[in-house]
């Protein structure tokens, strides 16, 4: 199996979710090769410091989806075995939503719209020091609603943080409902394009167009942040959770979990 | 005060390029010297506080120094959540500034008026709370403020109150400062514009001593234990709610050391109902120089009755 091979991020996330009797499946099955290619092909951290201040810095924006992020830190050695293992139990380090108090994660977030504000200030903070650090922020659609979403990308623009790459989960739906119906979203690309962003849309489950996009992204020195709209499918893998937003709040049975695993090795 | 203020900052900037002041479109002139002398140590971040305190945590986190300025309806009490999540839970070195608190605002409503943020800050955990009430307190507060390393909240009031103290002082975190020896049987304890009030009032308190309480939090337990060890009855002023300030702080500190009778002056559970000048809200509230006299004349009078009764 290759290096963040997205059915084993996926099976790590239904361990995960199992062994704590967690939600969020859905959230995390949505940006695994998202990350995964992130990961694999692009983040420059070392993992044996993975505070190290000549990083690339990772917000997941989105702390919901943080098992897809545990699972790829758990492959790169920054996360154990026995903290994967004690997730979500009394007293462990691993939370359920993103903190930065846990190694390779820069930045607390789970209330949404507060971590492309801080990605943006640690990308400003790498301007100023004149590195080439990149700053990669993930952002759900559904947290597109809050205002401070926008700010950012205003000040984004302002300070021309062509270091900053937005990837926005476009996986139609948040906790009540579909994005359509709750705030309508509209044309997301051409939303971070009028506020100054180079945009793109990709297939978010296609690594190589996610990995042409980032790489592209983070050549193009122009002075311009840059958003990447990743299109997901909520729950994607496991063909009774794809689309079925029952699994943002659902926890896994012995029987579905089982029943998910088998999809996994043996998809149709 | 303001001058004071200013020079802190552009001290603070000249002496590391670390330090960014970053601003909320606030502080049109308050920044002349700043932009001046370090221009590019300076950040308007635009009418867009949420965004400001998160890009201020990211700079923490990337080694820089912010200074985050606002008015103190916004920064600290829009922006609360950021200054929670984004700041304190991993308690960088951000140090926020709430100008205008209190009635500084008074001609405008309740949008920019500001009696809820000591309450709203001291709760959070590990985040300091300063409120300097002269000049001299300005420069302390400053200092010590830049010297912690770890997130601060500093109130900022009506700024032209005088000075307090006759000279500079120094200031370790949780200080009181003594502006007015007294006959030691009633301790007046204020904080920022009330502290001049308090001077003023103290005679007519039996001749009350009074304490300036520049660092709300931390609070220095101990030397309060040791006011109240002499002092038979304690009074608080702030400009600023009863509940949560310093009276609440005082009043929680006392209930665990030394139980004292404790009048808190402050401002009672509600808004301010007409347009007015400060000298005129202050008035609407009940904090102006002759009605806190007044109530701390009838609260003493009040102690002595019952002393003499027991």
């Amino acid at each position: 199996m290759g290096r963040f091979a997205g059915r084993e991020i996926r099976k790590a996330i239904l361990d995960m979710a199992f062994s704590g009797a967690t939600v969020h499946i859905g959230c995390a099955f949505s940006i695994v090769e998202v990350v995964a290619v992130l990961y694999r092909n692009h983040l420059r951290i070392d993992p044996e410091h993975p505070r190290a201040p000549d990083r690339d810095y990772l917000v997941l924006s989105k702390g919901h989806g943080v098992m897809a992020q545990y699972a790829c830190l758990r492959e790169h050695g920054v996360l154990s075995e026995a903290a994967i293992a004690a997730y979500f139990r009394d007293g462990s380090l691993l939370k359920g939503l993103a903190d930065a108090h846990i190694p390779g994660v820069d930045a607390t977030c789970g209330s949404l719209g507060h971590g492309l504000s801080v990605a943006t200030g640690l990308a400003l903070a790498a301007k100023r020091h004149g590195t080439e650090q990149k700053v990669y922020a993930i952002v759900g659609d559904g947290e597109l609603d809050e205002g401070a979403v926008w700010e950012a990308m205003l000040f984004a623009s302002q300070f021309q943080l062509d270091n900053l790459i937005v990837v926005v989960d476009k996986n139609g739906f948040q906790a009540m409902g579909s994005t359509d119906e709750v705030l309508a979203l509209g044309d997301i690309e051409g939303k971070f394009r009028a506020f100054g962003c180079d945009a793109v849309t990709v297939d978010g489950h296609d690594e190589q167009a996610l990995d042409d996009a980032y790489t592209r992204m983070k050549q193009a020195a122009n002075g311009r942040a840059k958003a990447i709209v990743a299109v997901t499918v909520k729950g994607k893998g496991v063909s009774f959770m794809e689309h079925n937003n029952v699994w943002h709040y659902t926890r896994l049975t012995a029987e579905t979990h089982a029943a998910a695993v088998r999809e996994l090795e043996y998809p149709a | 005060m303001r001058n004071a203020f200013s020079d802190a900052l552009v001290a603070a900037a000249v002496a590391d390029p670390n330090v960014l002041l970053l601003t909320g479109d606030h502080g049109y002139a308050l920044f002349d010297a700043f932009r001046k002398a370090r221009p590019g140590q300076y950040i308007n971040c635009g009418v867009a506080e949420q965004n400001m305190v998160g890009v201020a945590a990211g700079l923490a986190k990337g080694g820089f120094r912010p200074i985050v300025y606002g008015l103190a309806a916004f920064v600290p009490i829009r922006v609360l959540e950021q200054i929670k999540i984004d700041v304190c839970s991993e308690q960088l070195g951000v140090v926020l500034i709430g100008d205008g608190a209190g009635f500084v605002y008074g001609h405008l409503g309740s949008s920019h008026q500001s009696t809820e943020d000591i309450a709203a800050t001291r709760s959070i955990p590990g985040l300091a709370v300063l409120s300097p009430a002269d000049r001299f307190e300005m420069t302390a507060t400053m200092q010590l403020a830049l010297s912690l390393g770890t997130p601060v909240y500093m109130r900022v009031g009506k700024s032209d109150r005088g000075d307090v103290h006759a000279a500079p002082v120094a200031l370790r975190a949780g200080q009181m400062l003594c502006v007015r020896p007294g006959k030691g049987s009633v301790a007046i304890l204020a904080t920022g514009s009330m502290v001049r009030t308090a001077i003023d009032v103290a005679p007519a308190a039996a001749d009350a001593e009074v304490w300036s309480v520049p660092s709300i939090k931390p609070f220095d337990g101990e030397q309060l234990a040791a006011i109240a060890h002499h002092a038979d009855a304690l009074v608080t002023m702030e400009e600023h709610s009863t509940m949560g300030g310093l009276g609440a702080c005082v009043a929680e500190q006392l209930a665990a050391l030394r139980p004292r009778p404790l009048l808190r002056v402050g401002v009672e559970d509600r808004f301010s109902q007409f347009c007015g000048s400060w000298d005129y809200l202050l008035h609407e509230h009940a904090l102006d120089t002759t009605s806190v006299r007044q109530r701390v004349e009838r609260f003493v009078a009040r102690n002595r009755e019952i002393a003499a009764t027991v």
